[in-house]
């Protein structure tokens, strides 16, 4: 008979592996960076002189302002175009349902590596698609290099983390609408709701679970992402798309400073986990 | 396909693998593990010379042998860090950045000094300037081999269809890339995306508004980066930017896509170095040419930034029957003979080598006009900053290039930047001093 006791048993390996390859590095990575390193060689301890460092790190504060803006913009334009797609997708015959579906979950389904190399040839400023098509359309005053100045490089591939997130949005919000019991919608329409009065006070606060889901989901990427990043611009130009990756990157791999990058490692776990804990305990709230 | 053959198939795959950068059978005693950059296109791209010689050298070894990995040129920058803070380093190494870098190295230990072997073998070509970019405190640890230069590439037909001359004063060299303009073509294909080579063309500019023994007096004396000197050299970069030299939006074009704009025709000059010899000689549909930019400032002498980029290493923890194979392997490797196969089959010339060699050996024009050109000026010629700076200052260097030549920083802000990055690398004592 499966006891309590067993269960745990069975979970033991699991347990074990877990704590082997994601709790001790974790813990190595906290102890590395109390000491001070020379070209990857641990020096002396230096307790939290690391830490103190990051007060008057301003490429730390940029990085991490970045993120911020990151979050915000990926909240804001993904999750928003998704709930309005998918509640409008909803209503529609079944087939087209399930292919426009298809089709927006494509840009999720490739590598951020390659989205990257496709997305800095269309803002190619030598021969880019973007503004080779702006030019056609009689806009090429519009145009730009628009990862190589600091006034849009942000924001340019916060467009391309968007179209990479915003199909999964979709197909998570499709599947919360279809799960809502039809027989609310057939009530609101009886009493002559119309589809934005359904849309506001059923379908959004009915999806509450599913965006704190998606919510969370993007903070947590939008904190970590660093392959976008690091193939169209290196955090450049200057520091205009640093963010905590490629600044704990290049402090680790091109300074061989492991104790710093492994500090601004620690604080980077510190923000994920509080996201974490907060969007859990709301996820909670009934 | 059996069975059996696919059950095998991983293993054959990586016998396969290891044979194709085995040299010689596995079973020999002493293993020389060797990681190079010398691929076949790209930087560096002195792939087909390494091949050879790693057979034309093998009974140099006294029966040992080497086990090759090939590494990109960028990349093993970062995996020879990662190498050493692992202690496991290859017993022997080709790598860049030179000098401040391997300085870096020397100073925790992670390589062995090569003064006996210099004394045993007579490396007489490396001569002191050189001896002075591979020792750390008294100690040498590097032998150089690549000799690296900066100078101009460009398309003589087009100067010619222009009616443009090629410039030998700076007036000259700017009314030439005004007359370009005027034309609608592109005067200096330059891409910074890849964040170094605004490094490179500072070193170049640095040179020729301050010269060397200025620039010595910042970088190994007491003289702040913001001197007038470097603040003209970061002006007229600047300038360069704001007056239509360079493509538009160049921090967001690829080393490789200024370098394609070039190739392709579709812009008159580019301004990079030797190490791009190969490709330059191969993807080039018209006569290369080469020409060094002329001194900036008043009473500047003419000259080029030089150095030696990568150089010849060896792990601190190799035994020692793996050194003196090393050191062998790495005497034949530099030896003259040698020396005409690296310029022959690698368009890469070796410290040491004299114009007179070259004009006797099977070199392409271009080989021989670049160095001739480079290698007039030893006594002027001037420093890299990629080798002469230590990583952390390289690092906030890229950034802040990035931001004064894409007008976002001035060339003051750009300065103070760098002085407070190079007090922090002398406070951490990572300054490198020849």
């Amino acid at each position: 008979m499966l006891t309590t006791r067993s269960a745990y048993l069975f979970l033991l390996p699991s347990l074990a592996l877990y704590l082997l390859f994601v709790g001790l590095p974790i813990l190595q990575v906290f102890g590395f960076s109390f000491f001070a390193w020379d070209n990857g060689i641990a020096g002396e301890f230096i307790g939290l002189a690391n830490y103190s460092r990051l007060l008057s790190d301003a490429v730390f504060w940029t990085a991490l302002w970045h993120n911020g803006i990151w979050v915000v913009l990926t909240l804001a334009f993904p999750l928003l175009a998704g709930l309005v797609i998918a509640a409008i997708l909803a209503d529609r015959n079944a087939n087209v349902v399930r292919w426009l579906g298809a089709v927006y979950f494509i840009p999720r389904t490739i590598p951020l590596v390659v989205a990257g190399i496709i997305w800095g040839w269309i803002y190619n400023p030598i021969f880019g698609l973007l503004n080779f098509g702006l030019e056609a359309v009689g806009l090429g005053g519009l145009g730009g290099a628009w990862l190589a100045q600091e006034s849009t490089a942000l924001l340019s591939l916060n467009v391309v983390g968007a179209w990479t997130f915003f199909g999964f949005c979709v197909i998570i919000y499709l599947a919360a609408i279809q799960s809502i019991d039809p027989a609310l919608y057939e009530a609101a329409s009886i009493d002559g709701a119309s589809w934005w009065r359904k849309f506001r006070d059923l379908t959004v606060p009915l999806l509450r679970g599913s965006t704190l889901f998606l919510g969370l989901y993007a903070a947590i990427e939008a904190m970590r992402f660093f392959d976008l990043v690091w193939v169209t611009t290196q955090g450049g130009p200057g520091y205009a798309t640093e963010v905590l990756t490629t600044h704990i990157y290049k402090t680790f791999f091109l300074v061989g400073d492991f104790g710093y990058a492994a500090t601004l490692s620690v604080v980077l776990l510190i923000i994920v986990l509080a996201i974490s804990a907060g969007a859990f305990t709301l996820l909670r709230k009934p | 396909m059996t069975l059996s053959t696919q059950r095998h198939m991983p293993l054959l795959l990586a016998a396969g693998i290891a044979a194709s950068v085995c040299i010689q059978p596995a079973a020999a005693q002493t293993v020389v593990t060797q990681w190079d950059q010398f691929a076949m296109a790209g930087i560096t791209a002195a792939g087909p010379a390494m091949d050879e010689l790693i057979t034309t050298c093998a009974p140099d070894l006294n029966g040992a042998t080497v086990l090759r990995t090939i590494a990109p040129s960028i990349g093993i920058r970062d995996s020879y860090r990662l190498a050493v803070s692992a202690n496991k380093t290859p017993d022997l190494a080709y790598t860049w950045p030179a000098a401040s870098v391997l300085a870096g190295y020397a100073r925790v230990g992670a390589l062995a000094p090569l003064d006996d072997y210099y004394e045993q073998y007579g490396w007489e070509g490396i001569n002191g300037f050189y001896r002075g970019r591979n020792g750390f405190q008294g100690a040498l640890y590097g032998v150089p081999m690549e000799q690296d230069l900066m100078g101009v590439y460009y398309n003589p037909a087009l100067f010619k269809e222009n009616g443009i001359a090629v410039p030998t004063t700076y007036a000259e060299f700017q009314a030439a890339v005004e007359a370009f303009k005027a034309k609608g073509i592109t005067p200096i294909a330059f891409g910074n995306r890849d964040r170094w080579p605004a490094t490179n063309t500072l070193s170049l500019l640095l040179g020729l508004t301050a010269g060397k023994d200025v620039e010595e007096t910042v970088l190994f004396g007491d003289t702040p980066w913001a001197n007038d000197q470097f603040k003209l050299a970061a002006e007229t970069f600047q300038s360069w930017a704001e007056n239509g030299y360079f493509p538009k939006g160049f921090n967001g074009i690829g080393y490789d896509e200024a370098n394609a704009l070039f190739l392709s025709g579709r812009a008159a000059m580019t301004i990079t170095g030797t190490w791009v010899l190969q490709d330059m000689a191969r993807g080039a549909s018209f006569d290369l040419g080469v020409f060094m930019l002329p001194p900036i400032a008043d009473g500047v002498a003419p000259g080029t930034m030089w150095g030696e980029g990568s150089q010849w290493q060896v792990s601190a923890n190799a035994s020692q029957d793996v050194k003196d194979a090393a050191a062998a392997y790495i005497n034949c490797l530099i030896s003259p003979a040698s020396r005409e196969v690296w310029v022959e089959k690698g368009y890469l010339v070796p410290i040491g080598t004299t114009p007179q060699e070259l004009e006797q050996w099977d070199a392409l024009p271009i080989v021989k006009s670049f160095y001739t050109q480079g290698l007039a000026t030893p006594d002027t010629n001037f420093y890299d900053l990629h080798t002469t700076v230590p990583e952390s200052v390289t690092q906030v260097l890229y950034a802040e290039l990035q931001r004064m030549v894409g007008g976002d920083a001035t060339a003051d802000e750009f300065l103070s930047a760098m002085d407070v990055a190079w007090q922090k690398a002398i406070d951490n004592g990572e300054r490198w001093v020849p």
